[in-house]
């Protein structure tokens, strides 16, 4: 039993991750209907660059992931700028291989700093690596924060599209381009903000994961398992899309534990599949009918 | 205008300046050697090391005059893990760069792509880094390997440990690969040795993040020794969950582990790990001075400090020059061959095995040592085990 | 200026196949006969992969991010046979087989999904394909792979670059005849139909779910032969070859060469196998400082990427922006 709290808590904590992922993709596809491939290549940039200004530039934590996740939302809001508002209205593919070349792009550059290709890198945590104990659970550090940093983000992206004049403006976007640019909300800046404020999502999970699977070119590998969140969530629905990334990391967690060897690779797919069945409009859809 | 007559053009060129040489990759004053690298794959933390290591390798060798007089020169291909793409790139060195020999190409899937063809033009296949066999075994004229399969390795170290610690209940926790089946053979036939089986044995898929449950599992089987056949960020996962937990069990990890990233990521939670090491880290504290003005070199010259992949790099590197030297001013891949199948190397600057290579034996070492991570970093605690 | 329109301006197969001769004859003479053949046996084996695409996604809108999963059914498939005895020319049918039975699972969750949540069915279901390769190790070999050797014909080993090139291009010709007079018959109409409006399809009697699970099936078929060739030619399986990369890089292919017609197919094709080579032998031009940079080649791939993206949205032989 405690082996199984213990494995679930991992599981929750990776699965916030999954979770910020999809967000970002969910942000994104809703402002700009563009599936992005490169937002695991974006959290890998994220992780090298918060690297670089703490470690190479000697800024501290704090200021470092600050200044970082700025820098890279200005990356994500640039490259709308310059080259993704070129695929607006094309077929959906058109963003996903515009946004895979990006990536690729990105994962080439920074191959090309030889400190970055050589090795991993840790990015120190404030509060060491002592396991929070709860009776016998022992919860890593990293895991809380991972978990306590999805709440926070999720409840100020929350505020942020309730309280807000971007945010409301930005979800204006989402639903109904045509009738936000009647009452005159500037769309295409609004895009820009969408990229943005994605390609700044996936730093922040860049900088989470750092501390549990070190900063290193493979990082952004994560967005295999955060695309089916988005998927499952709905693709429209951000509470949708940080469950569904939670649910795929218990679900994969778990089935490690109970399932015969060689089980949970498959689990989590099989249940993606069995949760697309049970529910074609994705988990998002299921819970707004829940809640009627 | 089609874009083509330039690139014809551009082609033809180079083509010309190719050619002119009579065996291939060897003219009066150069020699080429071709290598299949992952710089931008999933290995490519291994292949820029090991890339880096041998250009500074040929790099010293030019300086100092070249080889009888020819310099050397590396031509990588980058196939990012895929076959298609090294199956591409080994024609490509084979044809049009003309290479004399193929030297350290990285990764199983592109060695056994590209092996057949290798060795088909004529050309030595020499030290690839891939754990199968089919390197070395059956004898080739044109094969040679330098690192036994994990297997080897691995055997001697299981039973090395189980005899000296008393374990009964040995497990194993591998990446479900080609690396981690090696290294389940060797564990079992080393096992098998002292009249155990393998406990308990789970895998994780490269790429995995979270090991909590495969650790938890291994717990619930009641391991009291545990195998890692994983990499540098899955070793340090599996002791940072299992020391998280309270669980300390001794754990053993292959020689994909011995890396000084693994304790200068894992921290204290690495603390006490045993690891497999063939050729030992080159740390910059306390190294002798032939090693840390190669460091120093290393880093100038590249930017980064070398780590064990760069050691090796240029130990292949060196290996090849040492035959190529041998086999005199007129090399041709006969006396190449021959020059190589006489090697015995001498101590390097790494501490690393000396190499035998025989006519009947292009396998160049069997023997691992045994490491232990005291005080943040890794430190041999026995001989070379047979 | 005016050559270009003049060239622009023949039918688009005579401009298409006297490219491609101009292209295959320069670059036969400037890299040397055997990597030149080899790389067009790869770009035939891709391009019918990229057919099956081309099927799917091009002609029946169906987004499938399964491919690498029908491919290695029909790689496996021959690999086994082949290795068992079994002729190639006997083990190829089968492999196609193998494949439009993969072809036939995949398109099942149809039945209930459409749009984004089927491309998930099938991406779950290449990785379950994957793992399944994995697991049932006494077959397949698992992780550790499985060695192919290269087929015979009547006794003649299809070994060396040139009959490995003949070979494919064969079967690239015999399978694009097929995909031709299929895109004309009603089975293609019905494809396009569903395509374009699912709703209106089914109001002038064409079963969509019909026409989607005949289109995995020519798909599925033709990425089994792709895949039985790519065996072949790399002589070496393993389940990590036949991950989501390659059903992306596949994808990407069709789209880049223009996914909605079949000569998009051997266009993409060039592109993904023959840029990247294209990219080394031009790299080698560089001094060495700027070649010996790690990471440059992917890169430069990336840029030629999305500079084409950006040029050609519709993807080579689709309409261009400006016309």
């Amino acid at each position: 039993m405690l082996s199984f709290v213990q494995v679930l808590t991992s599981g929750i904590a990776i699965g916030c991750v999954y979770g910020l992922v999809a967000l970002s993709f969910v942000l994104i596809y809703k402002a700009t209907a563009a599936v992005s491939f490169m937002q695991g290549e974006v959290l890998m940039v994220g992780g090298f660059t918060v690297l670089a200004l703490n470690v190479g530039l000697g800024l501290p934590l704090l200021p470092a992931i600050l200044c970082g996740v700025v820098l890279v939302a200005t990356l994500g809001a640039g490259l709308e700028r310059s080259v993704l508002r070129r695929a607006l209205g094309q077929p959906h593919l058109t963003a996903v291989l515009l946004t895979f070349g990006l990536g690729l792009i990105m994962r080439g550059a920074v191959t090309t700093v030889p400190a970055a290709s050589h090795g991993m890198h840790r990015l120190a945590l404030p509060f060491g690596d002592e396991p929070l104990r709860l009776g016998a659970l022992a919860i890593a550090p990293q895991h809380l924060l991972v978990i306590v940093a999805t709440v926070a983000v999720a409840g100020a992206l929350s505020l942020f599209f309730r309280h807000t004049r971007a945010g409301l403006a930005l979800r204006a976007c989402s639903e109904n381009p045509q009738g936000a640019a009647l009452v005159g909300i500037p769309v295409a800046a609004m895009h820009t903000l969408a990229w943005g404020l994605g390609a700044a999502l996936a730093a922040i999970a860049g900088v989470l994961l750092a501390p549990i699977t070190f900063v290193h070119l493979g990082m952004g590998l994560i967005a295999l398992k955060a695309f089916p969140a988005a998927v499952l969530g709905g693709m429209t629905s951000l509470p949708g899309a940080l469950l569904a990334g939670i649910f795929i990391g218990v679900a994969e967690a778990l089935a490690g534990l109970l399932l015969p060897e060689g089980g949970k690779d498959v689990v989590p797919y099989a249940l993606l599949m069995a949760a697309l069945l049970l529910f074609p409009g994705g988990l998002g859809t299921a819970l707004r009918q829940l809640r009627r | 205008m089609f874009p083509f007559r330039h690139l014809a053009a551009a082609l033809l060129c180079t083509l010309s300046l190719g050619a002119g040489a009579q065996s291939p990759g060897v003219s009066r004053d150069e020699i080429r050697v071709g290598s299949i690298q992952d710089l931008s794959g999933p290995i490519a933390m291994l292949g820029s090391p090991v890339r880096d290591g041998m250009l500074l390798r040929f790099e010293d060798a030019n300086a100092a005059g070249g080889v009888h007089g020819r310099r050397l020169r590396l031509l990588v291909e980058d196939a990012g893990y895929d076959p298609k793409r090294a199956v591409l790139a080994a024609r490509k060195l084979i044809q049009r760069d003309r290479v004399f020999a193929f030297l350290a190409n990285l990764g199983t899937p592109v060695v056994m792509a590209t092996m057949p063809m290798v060795v088909e033009a004529g050309r030595p296949h020499l030290f690839p880094f891939s754990p199968h066999e089919s390197t070395y075994l059956p004898l080739h004229p044109l094969k040679f390997q330098m690192f036994a399969p994990y297997q080897d390795y691995m055997a001697a170290a299981t039973r090395h440990m189980v005899d000296s610690k008393g374990y009964t209940r040995s497990c194993l926790l591998y990446q479900d690969d080609d690396y981690g089946l090696e290294v389940m053979k060797g564990v079992e036939a080393g096992l098998q040795e002292v009249g155990q089986v393998l406990h308990e044995r789970t895998s994780y898929k490269r790429g995995a993040t979270d090991l909590s449950s495969q650790v938890a599992r291994l717990r619930a089987a009641g391991c009291d020794f545990v195998v890692l056949a994983t990499v540098v960020r899955e070793t340090v996962a599996a002791m940072a969950e299992a020391r998280k937990t309270g669980w300390n069990v001794d754990m053993l990890v292959t020689a994909s582990g011995y890396s000084a990233q693994t304790h200068e990521l894992g921290g204290a939670a690495v603390e006490g790990l045993y690891g497999v090491a063939v050729l030992p880290h080159p740390y910059a504290d306390g190294a002798s001075p032939a090693l840390a003005a190669w460091i120093e070199r290393y880093r100038a010259r590249f930017g980064a400090a070398p780590n064990v992949w760069s050691a090796m790099g240029y130990t292949v590197a060196d290996l090849f020059v040492q035959a190529a030297e041998r086999a005199g001013p007129e090399l041709s891949t006969a006396s190449f061959v021959a020059a190589l199948e006489n090697l015995h190397t001498d101590a390097d600057i790494f501490g690393g095995p000396r190499y035998r290579f025989s006519a009947h034996d292009h396998l160049g070492n069997r023997h691992g040592r045994l490491a232990q991570i005291r005080d943040g970093r890794w430190q041999l605690i026995s001989d070379y085990l047979h | 200026m005016k050559a270009v329109h003049a060239v622009l301006a023949l039918p688009a197969a005579l401009r298409n196949s006297a490219a491609a001769v101009l292209g295959i004859a320069t670059v036969l003479a400037a890299l040397g006969v055997d990597y030149a053949l080899a790389q067009l046996a790869m770009i035939a084996t891709f391009a019918i992969a990229g057919l099956g695409v081309v099927i799917i996604v091009g002609q029946a809108g169906q987004i499938s991010l399964g491919q690498g999963a029908l491919l290695a059914l029909g790689a496996y498939v021959q690999a086994l046979l082949v290795r068992h005895g079994v002729p190639a020319l006997l083990a190829l049918p089968l492999a196609v087989l193998a494949g439009m039975a993969g072809g036939w699972l995949a398109s099942l969750p149809a039945q209930r999904l459409g749009g984004l949540y089927f491309a998930m069915s099938t991406l779950a279901f290449a990785l379950i394909v994957e793992e399944v390769l994995v697991r049932w190790s006494t077959l397949t070999g698992g992780a550790a792979g499985l060695l192919v050797p290269p087929p015979s014909l009547f006794g003649w080993s299809v070994e060396s670059a040139a009959a490995q090139a003949v070979f494919s291009l064969a079967c690239l010709a015999l399978a694009w005849l097929a995909c031709h007079r299929l895109l004309d018959a009603s089975l293609g109409r019905a494809w396009r139909a569903v395509r374009e409006d699912e709703g209106a399809a089914a109001a002038s009697a064409i079963d969509p779910l019909r026409a989607k699970r005949s289109a995995f099936l020519c798909g599925g078929a033709l990425s089994g032969l792709a895949g039985a060739l790519y065996a072949h030619w790399i002589g070496f399986l393993s389940p990590e070859q036949f991950g989501l990369l390659l059903s992306f890089e596949l994808l990407m292919l069709a789209f880049i060469g223009g996914v909605r017609t079949l000569a998009g197919a051997w266009w993409g094709a060039l592109v993904i196998v023959a840029i990247p080579q294209a990219i080394a032998v031009l790299r080698d031009l560089l001094p060495a400082a700027v070649a010996h940079t790690a990471g440059l080649e992917a890169m430069l791939f990336g840029v030629v990427l999305v500079a084409m993206i950006l040029l050609r949205p519709q993807g080579l032989c689709g309409p261009s922006p400006g016309r």
